[in-house]
């Protein structure tokens, strides 16, 4: 099943309900990011979901706002969005990694790379803010992990492809230097393969020749898998439709 | 796909009407360590953020925590809520049933989800009993109601039962394309109705 480009108009509806699956939302995602009409859209629709929340809405129990306003006394506050991620990648290496020299040393540089090529995977929509948050914690959830493991492997086509795993935390965060350009058409797509099935893992938006990109963030990590990745029509594949260029096999939790 | 490019033919200005969003400045002020508009932020959020979330979760001592984390995360990310993009209300909304839904398609739930979504109508029945209790605005309510039975059941399925438009196909026995289409159409029908469009 392939995801025309009206097919995924229609899935607006269910993506401003949250009510899409990892994959499905990573793809509509990725077609909002060039679709204008569509992030208009999503904006409208979710302002209808807010009137569907305020509609249920019920009466809080006393002790609970002052338990809140307490905490938030406690709580430090985020900085503005947007706020150089390059600063923000270096403070995660130095803080999160501190404790974890070597393989600090090594994702220096990977992340460094990450820094710069970050403008490439943001996408200028209303949940960047989340995801972009969402998406930091788990990376530095992975390479904190205590049972983080990184791997490198050659892309046949071209480039170099660093995966750091974590049993632990189900995840993995997938970076890839110097990929073989492609035609617009065509975009690399991530897998995750194994006895729990062939899952599509997102999309690698291919930067500018040697250009760094990800880090990309894979939930749902399973025991056997191994990540694989293709080359797919731009909007994505349900399944792999050509053989891969990298297979990386993950090590067992 | 009958009216698949209705919505997208239709002139959306950018910005959020509904008089220059009060909560919006607000949040500006919270973002900038003001204690008081927090309480205020509050105490115009905690009843829909764990209204909602209830709705979602069911269990109440986790609909409690999933609400304090939502109110706790208007605290911290105040700063990042961008007016260009839409409303604090539906900032706020989107946020807290982001967590919500999270929270209930956690790996542990989701064969006991799967179950449920396989036995049909029980579910269905209690989401829309959970939901029609709740329905304190007769404007949404009226809205709701203009809406055909697969739109309004595929829309509060997603919406306050927390399911997918997978599962809610499951539920409803209706194919997965069909209920897409129908949680847009009815979506697009209740933002017209309700007026919120931008």
């Amino acid at each position: 099943m392939r995801f025309g480009g009206s097919d995924l108009h229609t899935l607006a509806g269910a993506y401003a309900m949250d009510a899409v699956s990892p994959p499905d939302r990573a793809r509509f995602e990725r077609h909002m990011a060039r679709c204008e009409a569509c992030r208009q859209e999503v904006r409208g629709l979710r302002e209808a979901t807010a009137a569907l929340a305020a509609a249920a809405a019920v009466r809080p129990p006393d002790a609970f706002r002052e338990a809140v306003l307490r905490q938030a006394g406690q709580v430090r506050q985020a900085p503005p969005a947007g706020a150089r991620p390059p600063a923000r990648w270096a403070a995660l290496r130095r803080r999160e990694l501190g404790w974890r020299p070597r393989l600090a040393v090594a994702l220096a540089g990977v992340l460094a790379a990450v820094a710069v090529a970050g403008g490439v995977i943001t996408y200028g929509m209303q949940d960047r803010i989340d995801q972009d948050q969402r998406r930091e914690l788990t990376v530095a959830a992975v390479l904190t992990a205590s049972d983080a493991t990184m791997m490198t492997a050659r892309v046949s086509t071209g480039g170099t492809a660093t995966v750091v795993m974590s049993h632990r935390e189900r995840a993995l965060v997938f970076t890839a230097a110097r990929l073989h350009a492609l035609p617009a058409a065509d975009g690399y797509e991530l897998w995750l393969i194994g006895p729990a099935g062939t899952r599509a893992a997102g999309m690698i938006a291919a930067a500018g020749r040697g250009r760094m990109v990800g880090p990309v963030v894979v939930s749902g990590l399973a025991a056997g898998d191994s990540v694989r990745m293709t080359v797919e029509p731009a909007g994505g594949s349900a399944r792999p439709t050509s053989s891969p260029v990298l297979v990386i096999s993950l090590t067992g939790p | 796909m009958t009216g698949g490019q209705r919505g997208l033919r239709r002139p959306e200005p950018a910005g959020p009407r509904r008089g220059g969003d009060e909560l919006g400045a607000l949040l500006g002020r919270v973002a900038r360590g003001d204690e008081e508009a927090y309480a205020v932020v509050y105490d115009r959020t905690a009843g829909q953020v764990l209204g909602l979330v209830r709705a979602v979760v069911r269990d109440p001592a986790q609909s409690e925590e999933v609400t304090q984390e939502v109110l706790l995360e208007l605290w911290r990310s105040a700063s990042r809520f961008d007016a260009g993009r839409g409303s604090a209300a539906a900032w706020v909304t989107t946020l807290a049933h982001r967590r919500a839904v999270d929270r209930v398609r956690s790996e542990q739930k989701a064969a006991e989800r799967e179950r449920r979504a396989g036995a049909s109508g029980t579910a269905y029945d209690e989401v829309a009993e959970a939901v029609e209790a709740k329905l304190e605005r007769e404007r949404v309510r009226r809205c709701l109601g203009s809406l055909t039975d697969l739109q309004r059941e595929s829309v509060t399925l997603a919406y306050y039962g927390g399911y997918t438009y997978r599962e809610v196909a499951g539920l409803l026995g209706v194919a997965t394309g069909t209920v897409k289409t129908r949680m847009r159409d009815g979506l697009i029908r209740l933002r017209d109705c309700l007026g919120v469009d931008p």
